[in-house]
C-alpha cells in the first residue's frame, strides 16, 4: 500500500490539476456534443421535411446532401470546418459534427415516418382527423418511439466522435488527456490517464444508453405492435 | 432514375462551388480592405498607419500563440491563462497600438493551424515560435526575427543515442506543418544516414509516442523540446538549421508588419528585448 | 480558359488557388498510396469485424448465461468508448505495458476498426437471429439438428437476409473509421492528405480530393445497402 501511495500514479491522482484539466475537457466534450445534437435535430428535421415535400428539386437537394455527407469521414468534416471554413476550435468541432449528424437524423426521421403503415394515415383521415391531428395523435407517437434508439445511439456516437476534435487542438477530453500526458509522462501515469478517459466516456455513454433503453421500454408497453 | 441522379450530382457540384466560393471570398476580403482604404482628410492625423488603426479600432488584438511551449507560450492547465515571452510581446504590441492588455485575445495554435487561421482572418498576428522561411514568405508576412533557435532532438536516455548519426534507420517524430522534418532530412542526407518520419498533429502526441517507444526521437525547435524534457530524456547536443522566429500576419498587411518591426527594433535598442529574454530564461 | 480563371480572384490566391491544385496533382501519388492503405485496412478490418460480430452475436443468443454476459460486456465496452482512444491504447499503452510490443500501425488499424465494428455487427447478428422465430429453432432441434447445426443450416441463412442491409451500412462506417489512422501516422488516405496539406497549407484542394475518394469508396456500398433494404422489405 505504501508503495502505491508514493508511486508516480498516486502523485498524479492527488494533483488537482489532473482533475481540473480532465474536467474542463469533459465539459467541453459534453458542450460540443449537446450543441451538435440540438442543431442536428433542427436541421435534420428540416432536411427530412424537405425530402417529403412535393417539390422534386427541394427533395433532390436534401437527398443529395444526405447521400454525399453520409459517405465522408467525421475527421474530414471537422478538419474542413476548421481549416477551410475557418471556424474557431470549439465551433469547428460543433459544425463538423453537426453536418454529419444532420444527415443521419434526417435518415432516421425518414425511417421513423416510413415505419408507420400508410393504413394508419388513411384510417385517421377517414375518421375525420385533420392533417395535423393525424400527425400528432396517430402517426408521430409510434414513429417517435421507433426513432428513439437510433437517435440516442447517434447522440452517443457524437460524444465519441467529438474526440476527433483532438486533431485541431480543441480542448476536449481527449486532447486535454494528451496535454496532461505531457506533464505526467511516466508510462504508468500515461496509461492511467488513458484508462480514466476510457472509463469516463464509457460511464457517460453507458448511462445515456441505459436510460434510453428504459425509456423506450416504458413507451412501447401497451402500444401493441404497430409496425414491427 | 439516371437523369435525376445526374441532375442531383450537378446540383451538388454547383452547391459545392458556391460554398467554396464563399469560403474563398471570406478568406479574400480582409486582404482587400487595407489596400482600398484611403486616408480620410477629415480624420485627425492618425498616429497609426491605416492597417494598424483598423485593428486598434476593432478594440481587440487577436493573437495566435502556443499553449504548450514553456517560456514562449504556455497555457496554465487549471486557469487557462497564457504566459511566456511571446505573450509579453503581444501585450507590448497591444499597448503600442493604444489598446490595453485586456484587449488582447489569445488563441492557442499549433504548427499546423497557425497559418490557416491567419489566412481566413481569424487572427491578426501569430507569435508562436513561427520560423521564417523563404517558402513561408510567399504565404504570410513576417517581421524581422525576434529570436533565434535551432532544431534539436529529444531522445530517451535509456536508448543510448548520442547524436543524429546514431539515429540511422530509426524513427523520428515530427509535427505536421513544422520545419523540423525538412531540417532533419537535410542533415541526415549530409551524414548519409537514413531516417523515417512519423508526423503527428500536436506535440503531446509526439511526446507520448516517444515515451512508448513508437518513435526513437522527437524533433522540433529546442525551445519547444525544453517543455517536454524529463528526468528520463535528454536533448542531444546536435542542433541544426537555425530557426529565426518572426511575428506573422496575413500576406499583404505590410503596414502592420512594418509597425511591429519598428517596435522590435526599439526593443532591441533600448534593452527591453534583453530584459524580456532574461525574464524567461532565454537568449 | 485560364484567363477566365485568372479573373476569378479567389482562384489565384486563398485556399483554393490554382497553384495549390497544381501542387496537389503533382503529388497525387501520395493520396493514391494512402487510398490503397485505407482499402487494405478496411477489407481486413471488415473480415475481422464480421468474424467477431458473428461469434459474439451467436454467443449473445445462447442459452448459457456466461456466454451472454461475456458478449454483453464486449458489446457494451466497444459501443460506449471512442474508437480513437482504443487505437491510442494499442498504439502507445501496449508498448509500455508489454515492453517493446510494437504492433505495426496497419495492424492497429485492422484491430481497432475490427473490434469496434465487431461489437456493432454482433448486435446486428443478434437482432437477426432473434427475428427468426423460436419455432424454427425448436423445429430444427426436433429434427435432430444439434444447437450448432440448427444455427448453421436453418437460422443463420435466414437471418442473413435480415442482417445484410445493416451489415452493409456498418461496412461503410468501417471504411470511414479507418481515417482514425490519421492520428497515429498510419499512412492511410486521411493521413496522407492531412500530412501533405499540413506541409504547405494546401488544405482546400486536398480535402476535396480526399473527400471525393472516400465518397467513391463508400457510395457503391451505401447504394447496395439501400437496395438490400428495399428487397428485405418486400420479402
Amino acid at each position: 500500500m505504501d508503495a502505491f501511495l508514493n508511486s508516480p500514479v498516486a502523485e498524479m491522482l492527488s494533483d488537482p490539476v489532473l482533475y481540473i484539466g480532465l474536467g474542463n475537457g469533459l465539459l467541453l466534450t459534453l458542450e460540443v456534443a449537446a450543441i451538435s445534437i440540438v442543431l442536428s435535430s433542427l436541421f435534420g428535421t428540416v432536411i427530412g421535411a424537405m425530402r417529403y415535400s412535393g417539390f422534386p428539386v427541394i427533395s433532390q437537394v436534401a437527398t443529395t446532401y444526405i447521400e454525399v455527407i453520409r459517405n465522408l469521414p467525421q475527421i474530414l468534416l471537422i478538419l474542413v470546418s476548421y481549416f477551410v471554413l475557418g471556424l474557431p476550435g470549439k465551433w469547428a468541432a460543433v459544425i463538423g459534427l453537426t453536418i454529419y449528424t444532420t444527415a443521419i437524423i434526417a435518415e432516421v426521421i425518414r425511417g421513423g415516418l416510413n415505419s408507420v403503415p400508410v393504413g394508419q394515415w388513411e384510417a385517421a383521415r377517414s375518421q375525420g382527423f385533420s392533417f395535423l391531428q393525424s400527425m400528432w395523435y396517430i402517426v408521430l407517437p409510434p414513429a417517435v418511439v421507433k426513432m428513439i434508439p437510433p437517435i440516442v445511439s447517434q447522440f452517443v456516437t457524437v460524444i465519441k466522435d467529438s474526440s476527433f476534435a483532438m486533431v485541431i487542438g480543441a480542448g476536449e477530453l481527449m486532447f486535454k488527456g494528451q496535454i496532461l500526458a505531457g506533464k505526467y509522462w511516466r508510462p504508468s501515469q500515461i496509461i492511467t490517464i488513458y484508462v480514466i478517459i476510457s472509463l469516463t466516456y464509457f460511464a457517460i455513454n453507458f448511462a445515456i444508453s441505459t436510460v434510453a433503453r428504459r425509456l423506450q421500454k416504458k413507451l412501447s408497453v401497451g402500444r401493441g405492435s404497430i409496425g414491427n | 432514375m439516371k437523369r435525376s441522379a445526374l441532375l442531383s450530382l450537378l446540383l451538388a457540384l454547383v452547391l459545392a462551388f458556391g460554398v467554396f466560393g464563399l469560403a474563398g471570398c471570406a478568406a479574400e476580403e480582409p486582404a482587400e480592405e487595407p489596400a482600398t482604404e484611403e486616408p480620410a482628410g477629415e480624420e485627425p492625423a492618425a498616429e497609426l498607419p491605416a492597417g494598424v488603426q483598423e485593428i486598434a479600432d476593432s478594440g481587440k488584438l487577436r493573437v495566435g500563440v502556443k499553449a504548450d511551449v514553456p517560456n514562449f507560450g504556455l497555457q496554465d492547465a487549471a486557469t487557462g491563462e497564457f504566459e511566456g515571452m511571446e505573450i509579453d510581446l503581444a501585450y507590448a504590441l497591444a499597448e503600442r497600438m493604444g489598446l490595453s492588455r485586456d484587449d488582447v485575445v489569445f488563441e492557442a495554435v499549433t504548427a499546423k493551424t497557425r497559418g490557416p487561421l491567419l489566412d481566413n482572418g481569424q487572427l491578426d498576428v501569430v507569435i508562436a515560435t513561427f520560423t521564417i522561411k523563404p517558402e513561408r514568405l510567399e504565404q504570410w508576412n513576417f517581421t524581422d526575427p525576434y529570436y533565434q533557435d535551432e532544431v534539436g532532438l529529444l531522445v530517451k536516455k535509456s536508448a543510448g543515442i548520442e547524436s543524429l548519426a546514431d539515429l540511422d534507420g530509426k524513427v523520428i517524430g515530427v509535427a505536421q506543418g513544422a520545419t523540423s522534418r525538412d531540417a532533419v532530412q537535410v542533415e541526415a542526407d549530409k551524414l548519409g544516414i537514413k531516417v523515417e518520419f512519423l508526423e503527428f498533429a500536436t506535440y503531446p502526441e509526439i511526446n507520448a509516442a516517444l515515451e512508448s517507444g513508437r518513435v526513437d526521437a522527437f524533433s522540433v525547435d529546442k525551445s519547444i523540446l525544453s517543455g517536454y524534457l524529463t528526468d528520463d530524456s535528454v536533448i542531444l547536443p546536435d542542433g541544426f538549421s537555425p530557426q529565426d522566429y518572426g511575428v506573422a500576419s496575413k500576406l499583404g498587411t505590410d503596414e502592420l508588419r512594418d509597425f511591429i518591426n519598428e517596435m522590435l527594433a526599439e526593443m532591441q535598442e533600448n534593452g527591453d528585448m534583453d530584459e524580456l529574454l532574461a525574464k524567461w530564461n532565454l537568449g | 480558359m485560364t484567363e477566365l480563371f485568372e479573373r476569378i480572384g479567389f482562384l489565384q490566391q486563398g485556399p483554393f488557388s490554382v497553384p495549390r491544385w497544381e501542387a496537389l496533382f503533382a503529388n497525387i501519388d501520395l493520396l493514391w498510396q494512402g487510398a490503397l492503405v485505407t482499402l487494405l485496412v478496411a477489407s481486413l478490418g471488415l473480415a475481422l469485424a464480421l468474424a467477431l460480430g458473428t461469434l459474439f452475436g451467436v454467443m449473445s443468443s445462447s442459452h448459457w448465461k456466461i456466454a451472454r454476459g461475456f458478449s454483453r460486456a464486449y458489446v457494451e465496452f466497444y459501443q460506449n468508448t471512442p474508437l480513437l482512444i482504443q487505437v491510442f491504447m494499442i498504439f502507445n499503452a501496449l508498448p509500455i505495458l508489454f515492453t517493446g510490443m510494437f504492433i505495426p500501425v496497419i495492424a492497429i488499424g485492422v484491430l481497432g476498426v475490427g473490434m469496434y465494428h465487431g461489437a456493432y455487427i454482433a448486435e446486428v447478428v443478434r437482432a437477426g437471429i432473434q427475428s427468426i422465430g423460436r419455432g424454427q429453432l425448436e423445429a430444427a432441434l426436433s429434427q435432430g439438428f444439434g444447437y450448432i447445426g440448427a444455427m448453421r443450416y436453418i437460422i443463420i441463412p435466414q437471418a442473413m437476409r435480415v442482417v445484410l442491409p445493416p451489415l452493409t451500412n456498418q461496412a461503410v462506417s468501417l471504411i470511414k473509421n479507418t481515417s482514425v489512422l490519421a492520428v497515429i501516422a498510419g499512412g492511410d488516405l486521411m493521413y496522407a492528405g492531412d500530412a501533405f496539406a499540413g506541409r504547405f497549407g494546401h488544405y482546400g484542394p486536398t480535402y476535396i480530393v480526399v473527400g471525393l475518394l472516400y465518397f467513391v469508396m463508400c457510395f457503391p456500398l451505401a447504394r447496395l445497402a439501400r437496395k438490400l433494404e428495399s428487397r428485405a422489405k418486400e420479402a
